[in-house]
C-alpha cells in the first residue's frame, strides 16, 4: 500500500516530479563529472608515468624533467653507477633536443629524443624496428606526414640552425626505421627519436656525455622511497623524483582544477539536498490533510514517514541512473575541451571514470536525498491529528 | 629592450658571510625566492649556470613582485634578474639574445615598422606583440573555454531548480487563488499578480545573489593569490556577469511564474479548494 500511495502522489504532480528528477539528475551528472576531474586527472598521469616501469627519474639539480634545457652532465658515468646498483634493473638515459629535417628549401623542425634504443620507455613502436645503428631513426606520424615520407626512406636532418647565417649544423643522412607514438608528448607534436650517442655527436661538443634525463626501473620488492633518498643523497648534481613526488608536483599545478573539482562537487550535493527537501516539505504541507486522515483511522506514523520517504526515494533512484549517463556525456563533452592544452600527452584524461570513486559520489548524493525527507515527513507525521483535520475542515 | 632569458638552472647560494671581492654585479630576485631562502637587499649570492660550477659572487639589490601572469601561476619556478651581459657571460652565450622589444611611436606605426623590419631582418622576425599574446596564450583559452562549458551546465542546473521552486511556490498559493476568483477578480488579474510577484521574488533572489556572487569572488581571489603567491585576480564579477544572471533569473521566474498561474486561474475555484 505504501509504494501505491507514493506512487500516486509522484504521478499526481507529474510536472513537479518530472522537474524534480531533472534537477537531481543535474546535480548527479555534476557531482560525478567533479569526481571525475579530482581523482581522473592524477590517476590518468600516474598510469603514464608507470606504463613503461620506471620508477625514478633523474634531472638536473632542481628541475623537473624537461621543464627547462638544462641537462646533466657526465651523464654516462652517472648511468653506469646507477646500473651497478643492485636495486636497479635498468637505466634509460633520455637526451632531449630539436631535429630540423631538410624539405626543399624550408626546414622542418621537430622535437628530438637521444634514447637507448634497448632500454627507452619514450615511445611505443607501431611499426618497423627500434633504432639500432648510429645512422637509424623512428618518427611519428606528425613527422611522417609533414615530410610526406614513409618507414624506410631516408632523410637529411640537422641537430642545430643558425637563423642569422642560414646554415644547418650537426647534419647526418637518417633512415626512417620504425613509426612510433610517443608517450610523453602532444599527439600533434611533431617529435623522432635516435640513439643518443647519434644525437650527442649531431650537436657537437657541447652535448657530450650529457643527458636531459635518466629513467630508473627498480628491481621487484625494492622500496622506491628508500632508493629516492638513497639517491638523492648520493648524488648532488641531480633531482631524483619518485612518481609519488612528480605526483605532488602535478597536484601542485593542477590544484586548480582538484579545487574547482571539489567546490562544485559540493555544490552539486547541497543543491540535490536542498531540491529534495523543498519538494518533500512542500509535498507535505499541500497533504497535511490526507496524512491526519490517514492518522486518524490508524494508520501508524511510521508507515506515513515511509511513504513520504519512498516518494523521495524513487525520485532519487530515477535520477541518479539518468544523472550517471548525463554524466558521462558531459565529462567527454568537457574532457574533449581540456584535451586541446597545449602539450598535452595523449595519454591524459581529466576525466577518468573510476567506478568506486563513482558510486561512492553517486550513492552519497541518493542518500543526501533521501535523508533530506525525513524531516518534513517526520513532522507532517507528528502533527496533532484532530487540532489539523478541523483546520483542513474549516480551510 | 634586449633580453636574453636562461632555461638553465641558477644556483643560488647565500653566503652572508663572503668576503667582499671588489665591485660584485647586481641581480634582483622575486619575492618568493626571498621568502623562501630567507634573502634580503645587500645579501651577497653565487650564482651559477649548473650544479658544481663555481660560478659568480653577486649582491641582492632588489626585490621585484611577480608579475599578475597567469602563465607563471602553476609554476613554482623562482624567477632572477641579472644584466644582460652577465647572464650572457654566465651562459657563454657571446652576445646573443632571445628577443628584442621595440616601442613604435603609436598603434598606427606598428604595421609600417613590423612590414620595414621584416623587410631588412636576416635570420629572425619581427612580431606584433598582440600575436605573440594570442600564441602564447593557447592554454588560457582552453581554460576559459571549460569555464564557459561549466558555466552552461551550472545555468541549466540553477534554471531547473529555479523552475521547480517557483512552480512550487505558486502552487502553494492554490487556496488564496481560488479565493480570488471566488470573489470575482478576473483570470488576467491573478495571472498578473503571481507572474508580478513571482518577478519580484526573482529580482530579490539575484540582488541576494549577487552580494553572495561577490562574496565568493572575494574569497575566491584571497585564496588563490595567498596559494599561488600572485596578485592575479582569479574571479571578476563583471556588469555584464550580473545582467546576464538578473536577465536569466528575471525570465524564469516570470516564466515558471506564468505557466503555473495559468494552470492555476484555469482550474474550478472548488478543485483547487479541494472539494
Amino acid at each position: 500500500m505504501i509504494a501505491t500511495l507514493a506512487l500516486s502522489s509522484l504521478i499526481r504532480h507529474r510536472a513537479r516530479t518530472a522537474l524534480a528528477i531533472l534537477g537531481v539528475a543535474v546535480s548527479a551528472a555534476m557531482l560525478l563529472d567533479m569526481v571525475m576531474l579530482s581523482s581522473g586527472m592524477r590517476e590518468s598521469f600516474r598510469s603514464l608515468l608507470l606504463s613503461q616501469g620506471f620508477q625514478l627519474r633523474l634531472s638536473p639539480k632542481g628541475t623537473l624533467p624537461f621543464d627547462t634545457e638544462a641537462t646533466i652532465r657526465s651523464a654516462d658515468s652517472l648511468v653506469a653507477l646507477l646500473r651497478s646498483r643492485a636495486t636497479v634493473a635498468a637505466v634509460s638515459p633520455v637526451l632531449g633536443g630539436q631535429l630540423h629535417f631538410a624539405v626543399g628549401n624550408a626546414t622542418l623542425t621537430a622535437t628530438a629524443l637521444g634514447v637507448d634504443p634497448a632500454v627507452q620507455g619514450d615511445y611505443e613502436l607501431i611499426a618497423g624496428h627500434s633504432p639500432t645503428a648510429p645512422d637509424e631513426v623512428v618518427v611519428n606520424d606528425a613527422v611522417l606526414r609533414a615530410l610526406g615520407r614513409a618507414v624506410g626512406d631516408t632523410v637529411r636532418a640537422a641537430a642545430g640552425y643558425d637563423p642569422q647565417l642560414r646554415t644547418l649544423s650537426g647534419q647526418r643522412v637518417l633512415r626512417i626505421v620504425g613509426r612510433v607514438r610517443f608517450i610523453y608528448l602532444a599527439l600533434d607534436q611533431r617529435a623522432a627519436a635516435l640513439p643518443i650517442a647519434t644525437l650527442r655527436a649531431m650537436n657537437g661538443p657541447a652535448s657530450a656525455g650529457r643527458a636531459s634525463l635518466a629513467m630508473v626501473r627498480l628491481r621487484p620488492g625494492v622500496d622506491v622511497d628508500r632508493e629516492r633518498a638513497a639517491l638523492e643523497a648520493q648524488l648532488r648534481t641531480v633531482t631524483v623524483i619518485s612518481t609519488s613526488e612528480a605526483l605532488k608536483q602535478v597536484d601542485e599545478r593542477l590544484s586548480y582544477f582538484r579545487q574547482l573539482a571539489v567546490i562544485l562537487g559540493a555544490v552539486s550535493l547541497v543543491v540535490g539536498f536542498l531540491l529534495v527537501t523543498t519538494l518533500v516539505t512542500v509535498s507535505v504541507n499541500e497533504r497535511i490533510g490526507e496524512i491526519s486522515v490517514m492518522r486518524a483511522i490508524g494508520v501508524r506514523r511510521w508507515r506515513v514517514v515511509a511513504q513520504i520517504l519512498l516518494e523521495s526515494s524513487v525520485i532519487m533512484l530515477v535520477a541518479t541512473p539518468v544523472g550517471l549517463a548525463l554524466g558521462l556525456v558531459t565529462a567527454r563533452w568537457l574532457n574533449s575541451i581540456l584535451a586541446r592544452f597545449p602539450g598535452l600527452p595523449e595519454r591524459i584524461d581529466f576525466f577518468l571514470f573510476q567506478p568506486s570513486a563513482a558510486w561512492t559520489a553517486l550513492g552519497l548524493l541518493a542518500l543526501s536525498g533521501v535523508l533530506a525527507g525525513v524531516y518534513p515527513s517526520w513532522r507532517g507525521a507528528s502533527l496533532p491529528i484532530a487540532t489539523t483535520l478541523r483546520q483542513e475542515a474549516v480551510g | 629592450m634586449r633580453s636574453r632569458l636562461a632555461f638553465l638552472v641558477l644556483l643560488v647560494v647565500p653566503l652572508r658571510a663572503i668576503a667582499p671581492q671588489g665591485n660584485p654585479r647586481s641581480i634582483a630576485i622575486d619575492e618568493r625566492l626571498a621568502a623562501d631562502a630567507g634573502l634580503r637587499v645587500g645579501d651577497r649570492v653565487v650564482v651559477a649556470s649548473e650544479p658544481g660550477l663555481p660560478g659568480d659572487t653577486v649582491v641582492v639589490a632588489g626585490i621585484v613582485q611577480r608579475r599578475a601572469d597567469p602563465a607563471e601561476i602553476a609554476r613554482g619556478e623562482y624567477r632572477v634578474r641579472l644584466h644582460l651581459d652577465h647572464l650572457q657571460s654566465l651562459l657563454g652565450y657571446g652576445d646573443r639574445v632571445d628577443r628584442f622589444g621595440v616601442k613604435t611611436r603609436g598603434a598606427g606605426s606598428t604595421g609600417d615598422a613590423l612590414s620595414r623590419i621584416n623587410a631588412a631582418a636576416f635570420g629572425f622576425r619581427a612580431h606584433r606583440s598582440a600575436d605573440v599574446a594570442v600564441e602564447t596564450s593557447r592554454t588560457f583559452a582552453v581554460v576559459s573555454r571549460f569555464h564557459r562549458a561549466i558555466g552552461v551546465i551550472t545555468i541549466v542546473a540553477s534554471a531547473i531548480f529555479l523552475l521547480c521552486i517557483m512552480l512550487l511556490k505558486v502552487d502553494e498559493r492554490r487556496r488564496d487563488v481560488a479565493a480570488l476568483r471566488l470573489i470575482g477578480c478576473s483570470t488576467r488579474t491573478i495571472v498578473g499578480s503571481v507572474v508580478l510577484e513571482a518577478a519580484a521574488v526573482a529580482v530579490l533572489g539575484s540582488v541576494a545573489g549577487i552580494g553572495v556572487g561577490g562574496a565568493a569572488s572575494w574569497i575566491v581571489n584571497r585564496h588563490y593569490q595567498a596559494v599561488y603567491r600572485t596578485p592575479l585576480r582569479f574571479s571578476i564579477v563583471t556588469g555584464d556577469i550580473v545582467l546576464l544572471a538578473v536577465a536569466l533569473s528575471l525570465v524564469l521566474g516570470v516564466v515558471s511564474g506564468w505557466l503555473a498561474a495559468r494552470r492555476l486561474a484555469h482550474t474550478a475555484p472548488l478543485t483547487l479548494f479541494g472539494r
